[in-house]
């Protein structure tokens, strides 16, 4: 009789406990020994260790579970394919169809409340992603050997630019968004294709590149969850004594082992010095044979600040997404709506928003405050000033202007996070009352002629910009913290006065927030 | 001999690309690097690559956990160096050996020097013995046989015979950095061979002891030299019952020697025998006397290999001339020697003097292929068929491109499907077959069959367990096939990535280096109490140097474990500490608490004891224990699904076999445990453990006030410790 027996094949350890049972192997392993990072390299970056909610017994229980992860998804799942099916299904009427009232008067708000408080938060719920993962895995929770779909990986020469794909991406979705007027929120239709859209590219990317590509580098949102997600208080999963990730011979965090998928999102808690690219799917931690990884948490906008390695791809992804934000509050005023009327007239494109205008306002955002940094580089830079030798890859490249507009960007990320999170404001201020009247509509009940439906949580518009002001006043504040602290440290050795170069750094961040503020007032005099 | 660098312009041919926005900075690409040739850039801290140093051996794409990096040009390796087989003018009654190995340090010098001595060696773990490998071709490479031997005893006793037998292509060779990159691997093999043939294999260092212990071996093949050899070099008292009338099994009837010299097969054995070994011919042990040898050994070790020939049930199969690969081997070997009588065995196989005479022989695997090279020697003509598809062959690839050479018609994609004949076979009908996958068996095609006018069939498919021992040993013979997840460093060393090149037939190294590991553990695991078996005993038809090494682990398991006879003396059993584990499944940290207060009981008591969950429990761990405890919280609703944990049944149900070991149970419960602890003792029941006490473990045993007995953890701890101290006290005596 065959039996089957599945043994573990070898030990962590070389020499077992007995005087003669030796395990060859682990004696012919001669690796050689890790270099050892450069002083000071984690040190500003690593969570103190009191930090680490994981050491909960049930927080870790909870996260040990491989159902948990599931359990996020699930509820979101569930809502999405309802707004899928709702908004194709359902009434025209915008404020009382289930899919636009939850996804635009709730969920967009949402995002950015968790991106600015946690990080990728939603990212660890997401059903987009979630779904492509299921399929991919062929499970709900379960560890299974091997994924379906290709498992390519993404070639370098795409790769290297990082998150700027996915600020494509959102730049393309939210030119969609406006034509179609979707987000408006318009018909409920056009809400049900754009997810159903996101759902398709989700599961595509997830059947033909390995773990979550699509998350790392196309999802429209992980470029802005990446870089405003930096301010959270959610370090993410991080090792707890990097002694032990070094040594370790295994690195089932990054490989997966019975118990955790190797990192889907190509982070490995070892050497993170940011929340950026963690997706809190705790995968690593489950993985881990050491018990050596844990959940930090810190103070808001160490991400933002403390990391020493700045990447070029999140720098203009920063200057590119507030050239975006900031088109949508000029597309407010009259003068650009005029503007861009008299350009479709002449380029012969049916309506708003003109591709032109709208690339052109954007991309040009971006170079202004390229042109902004070199200004610094040209102010400050000293003469002898030699970038440190880099790779050659787009973001890890070195130069006297990129050791200038890498931290500046890094600096405004909370002003353009406020921004971002000001803009969503007046919908869900407004309009957030009829969610549960959507809700009901489904069940017979809840009609556009409800107190509830024509309610507002702030009604005036004076009352809402008092908010938008508030959120960008608080955003200017931190940016210009966060840049004083980053120029400090980072533009100061580069040629300038310290304080000279602080102020300066502090300023941009300043008229950055004044330009913003003032707009949302004037935008308020466009409505 | 050529010794030119394959791509002398290569420094600027090759080209590492480090995708910089994957590069998480673990290492692991840096750490295994054989050249060196990568570091870690500090600013971004992702590893930076030196292209000029760089070898194209591809071990950091292979290791990257995030496929980080990719190397572009070719291997920068010299060409491999072969001798050429020996080829007799006059092939007829001619067994001199045909592989040749290294004649001259030059030639092994020059081999050694394309090792890269990796550091994390995927060769070593395609070695079924883990040789280290790096370590003995660097000893050539220093003129130092010496040491070579002194590297290899550590993992092997028969170089000799393992680099002439071994399929190296499946094994070390195929698992060469070289090879995983796509080209032409070391000539392992020759190497070994090389020291082996140079400098003479050292014989057994016996240690002399008092009151040894006394191990009875069944067999004397492979695994029993293996066995044999660590006992008597460990001082125990060693002896071997073999059934036939010559010590050395299938190496000395099975293999011809033109492929493995009798010299060399009966090496092991003169030196055993010289060392001390009582060898006793013609003893055959029967499965029932088993429980006989326990009353005067210690321990048995049970490596009688699988010797019983397959045959194949076609139409026609009982028809004169019909023979199976065992007796015609032994025939045609007894017929080669220096006085024997090929023509005689000719008349006994009924193909006389006639010219052109055919045989048929099923299969071409090594055994087909030994069978069919000695039938040309006969000076018959010779056609092996077998349904595989040749790129899935069985057969070592240089023994079939021998094979050929000497003109022996090999038949992929046929089987037999019935042999015809007036009384003594005359024709055979081979049908077509398909496969187009190694994992899938060919499927039979229902085309016009050839038809071939044959004289004589030899049934050479392989061999199986001798049946008559299922009764003593019904957990044999295991399947040797990893299940579930590769180790996190098997899964480094990237052996599991790429599959060996085409110069080894894209053989899957990787996965079936760790089906061998099962094999290898198992082995250290009893099979009964102080019964452990080694070899093809163990696993089915396998190999010379898996027998060998498998023999090696149990001998070693036998001297780690201590086991003892009836009768041993109170003073035996004293020398040796109890080694009890301690694995638990444990929620909320309960279970795992108690683990650890019943470890210190135990270690008070005089035992060492490890504690592990049990998921990281293994046959490792399993092997260094005398006795088990098995610790678990009772999951369920009060009434509904109340049984031991999840994991904990999870881990009985694929645990491997306990060899009736002593085990000791505890359940943890919050309301009531209800059949929990009796469902745990059924599970371990099952998986061939004896349960010495079960016990459970309640909210009111916490405190120092509780009513109920056990009053306290310590108490529940020391009653668990003394049953477990007691038995496996009685155990050791």
């Amino acid at each position: 009789m065959a039996v089957q027996t599945d043994v573990t094949t070898e030990e962590h350890g070389g020499v077992s406990s007995g005087a003669h049972l030796i395990d060859p192997i682990a004696v012919a392993i001669r690796t050689r020994h890790p270099e050892e990072p450069p002083s000071g390299r984690f040190s500003e970056t690593d969570p103190s260790r009191g930090l680490d909610i994981a050491r909960h017994p049930l927080v870790a229980k909870i996260l040990h579970d491989r159902k948990f992860q599931f359990l996020m998804i699930l509820p979101n799942q569930i809502i999405f394919w309802l707004v899928i099916g709702i908004g194709l299904l359902g009434t025209v009427v915008p404020g009382l169809n289930f899919a636009t009232a939850i996804t635009w008067y709730l969920w967009f708000c949402l995002v950015f409340v968790m991106m600015v408080v946690v990080g990728r938060a939603w990212c660890a719920m997401c059903p987009f992603g979630g779904f492509g993962e299921w399929v991919q895995r062929h499970a709900f929770w379960a560890r299974k050997g091997k994924s379906i779909g290709l498992g390519l990986k993404m070639p370098e020469r795409v790769a290297q630019y990082g998150f700027l794909l996915s600020v494509g991406a959102f730049l393309l979705l939210t030119w969609i968004e406006e034509f179609f007027n979707i987000a408006g929120p318009g018909n409920p239709a056009s809400t049900s294709y754009m997810v159903l859209g996101i759902v398709s590219s989700a599961l595509l990317f997830f059947l033909v590149f390995e773990r979550r590509t699509f998350c790392r580098y196309i999802c429209p949102l992980t470029a802005l969850i990446g870089t405003v997600g930096t301010m959270g208080s959610v370090a993410g999963f991080r090792t707890r004594d990097r002694e032990v990730c070094q040594s370790c011979q295994t690195k089932d965090c990054m490989r997966g082992d019975a118990d955790g998928y190797g990192c889907p999102w190509y982070t490995w808690p070892g050497s993170s010095d940011s929340n950026s690219a963690c997706g809190l799917c705790t995968e690593c931690y489950k993985a881990c044979p050491s018990d050596n990884i844990g959940l930090f948490v810190q103070k808001p906008l160490t991400s933002v600040v403390a990391p020493s390695r700045r990447r070029a791809d999140v720098a203009w992804s920063i200057a590119l997404l507030f050239g975006l934000v900031l088109y949508q509050q000029l597309n407010a005023l009259t003068l650009f709506a005029n503007f861009d009327t008299w350009l479709n007239n002449h380029t012969f494109f049916p309506h708003y928003p003109d591709p032109i205008s709208y690339l052109g306002i954007i991309v040009g955002v971006a170079v202004l405050l390229a042109g902004v940094a070199w200004v610094f580089k040209v102010a400050f830079a000293r003469a002898d000033y030699t970038p440190a030798v880099s790779g050659r890859a787009f973001s890890d490249r070195t130069s006297t202007f990129r050791a200038y507009f890498l931290p500046l960007m890094y600096g405004i990320i909370p002003v353009v996070g406020a921004d971002y999170f000001a803009r969503q404001l007046p919908k869900f201020f407004q309009h957030l009352p009829r969610v549960p009247v959507a809700i009901g509509h489904l069940f017979g009940f809840g009609s556009t002629s409800s107190s509830l439906y024509n309610a507002s949580l702030i009604s005036s518009n004076a009352g809402i910009i008092a908010v938008q002001v508030g959120v960008i006043a608080a955003g200017t504040l931190a940016s210009m913290w966060t840049s004083w602290r980053i120029a400090g440290r980072d533009l100061a050795p580069v040629g300038g006065n310290k304080r000279v170069v602080q102020i300066s750094a502090a300023t941009l961040a300043l008229a950055i927030g004044v330009l913003v503020a003032v707009l949302y007032v004037l935008m308020n005099a466009a409505d | 001999m050529t010794a030119t660098i394959s791509t002398t312009e290569t420094q600027a041919e090759r080209h590492v690309t480090v995708l910089v926005d994957r590069c998480a900075g673990c290492q692991e690409c840096v750490i295994r690097c054989p050249a060196g040739a990568l570091s870690m850039e500090p600013v971004t801290w992702t590893a930076i690559a030196n292209d000029a140093m760089c070898v194209g051996c591809r071990q950091c794409e292979r290791t990257c956990p995030f496929s980080a990096i990719t190397v572009d040009g070719p291997l920068a390796v010299t060409e491999r160096y072969d001798p050429p087989i020996y080829q007799p003018v006059e092939l007829r009654n001619n067994v001199e050996e045909t592989r040749r190995g290294y004649d001259t340090w030059e030639e092994a010098i020059a081999e050694a020097n394309r090792c890269l001595s990796c550091p994390d060696p995927t060769c070593m773990r395609g070695c079924p013995a883990h040789n280290d490998i790096p370590q003995f071709v660097a000893a050539v490479r220093d003129h130092d046989l010496e040491r070579a031997h002194a590297i290899l005893r550590r993992t092997t006793v028969i170089p000799d015979i393992c680099s002439r037998v071994c399929n190296q292509a499946a094994q070390c060779e195929g698992a060469c950095t070289w090879s995983l990159a796509g080209g032409v691997p070391v000539a392992i093999g020759r190497l070994e061979r090389f020291i082996a043939d140079h400098a003479a294999v050292p014989a057994p260092a016996v240690t002399a002891t008092e009151d040894p212990l006394s191990v009875g071996i069944i067999g004397s093949g492979p695994a029993g030299i293996g066995a044999a050899w660590d006992l008597i070099e460990a001082g125990a008292s060693v002896t071997v019952y073999e059934k036939d009338d010559t010590a050395g099994g299938l190496p000395i009837w099975g293999m011809p020697d033109f492929t493995l010299p009798d010299d060399v097969a009966t090496r092991p054995w003169r030196q055993l025998v010289d060392a001390g070994v009582d060898l006793r011919l013609n003893t055959p042990i029967p499965a029932e006397s088993i429980d006989q040898l326990l009353t005067v050994h210690d321990a048995v070790v049970v490596a009688h290999g699988a010797g019983v020939p397959i045959r194949l049930p076609v139409p026609g199969a009982d028809l004169e001339g019909v023979v199976d690969a065992t007796s015609f081997l032994k025939g045609a070997k007894a017929a080669m020697m220096p006085g024997g009588d090929p023509a005689g065995l000719r008349a006994e196989l009924g193909v006389g003097d006639q010219r052109g005479a055919r045989v048929l022989v099923l299969g071409a695997g090594n055994t087909a292929m030994d069978v069919a090279r000695m039938a040309r020697r006969l000076g018959l003509e010779a056609t092996c068929v077998d349904w595989l598809d040749e790129r899935f062959a069985l057969a070592r690839p240089d023994e079939l491109a021998e094979a050929r050479h000497e003109g022996v018609d090999v038949r992929f994609l046929r089987t037999l499907t019935a042999l015809e004949g007036d009384g003594r076979v005359a024709r055979a009908q081979l049908a077509h077959t398909v496969q187009p996958d190694r994992a899938k068996q060919p499927t039979v095609l229902k085309t016009v069959p050839d038809v071939l006018d044959i004289d004589l069939v030899v049934m050479a498919m392989g061999y199986r367990l001798d049946a008559s021992f299922h009764e003593a040993l019904p957990t044999l013979p295991i399947k040797k096939r990893h299940v579930g997840f590769a180790h996190g460093r098997w899964n480094a060393s990237g052996i599991l990535k790429n599959p060996a090149s085409a110069y080894n037939h894209h053989n899957p190294v990787g996965s079936l280096a760790l089906d061998r590991e099962v094999g290898l553990w198992a082995a250290t695991l009893p099979q009964r109490e102080r019964v452990w078996v080694a070899g093809d005993a163990l696993t089915g038809p396998a190999t010379v140097v898996e027998a060998m090494a498998q023999g090696r682990r149990a001998a070693r398991s036998i001297l780690d474990a201590h086991p003892a006879r009836p009768d041993r003396s109170s003073d035996f059993r004293a020398d040796h500490q109890p080694r009890i584990l301690i694995a638990y499944a444990s929620a909320g940290g309960t279970t795992a608490a108690l683990s650890q207060v019943l470890a210190d009981a135990l270690g008070v008591a005089g035992a060492r004891v490890s504690v592990l969950p049990v998921g990281q429990v293994g046959a490792k761990e399993i092997a260094a224990a005398d006795a088990l405890v098995l610790g678990t919280w009772v999951e369920g609703l009060v009434v509904a699904k109340v049984r031991p944990a999840k994991a904990m049944r999870d881990w009985l149900a694929t645990a491997p076999n306990l060899g009736a070991k002593p085990v000791a149970t505890f359940c943890t419960f919050g309301v009531n445990p209800r059949g929990a602890s009796d469902e745990l003792a059924t599970l371990v029941h099952g998986v061939g453990g004896t349960v010495v006490t079960s016990e459970v473990f309640g909210p009111r045993d916490r405190g120092e006030g509780a009513r109920l007995h056990p009053t306290k953890p310590e108490a529940f701890a020391n009653r668990i410790a003394a049953r477990v101290i007691a038995r496996v006290a009685a155990v050791v005596a």
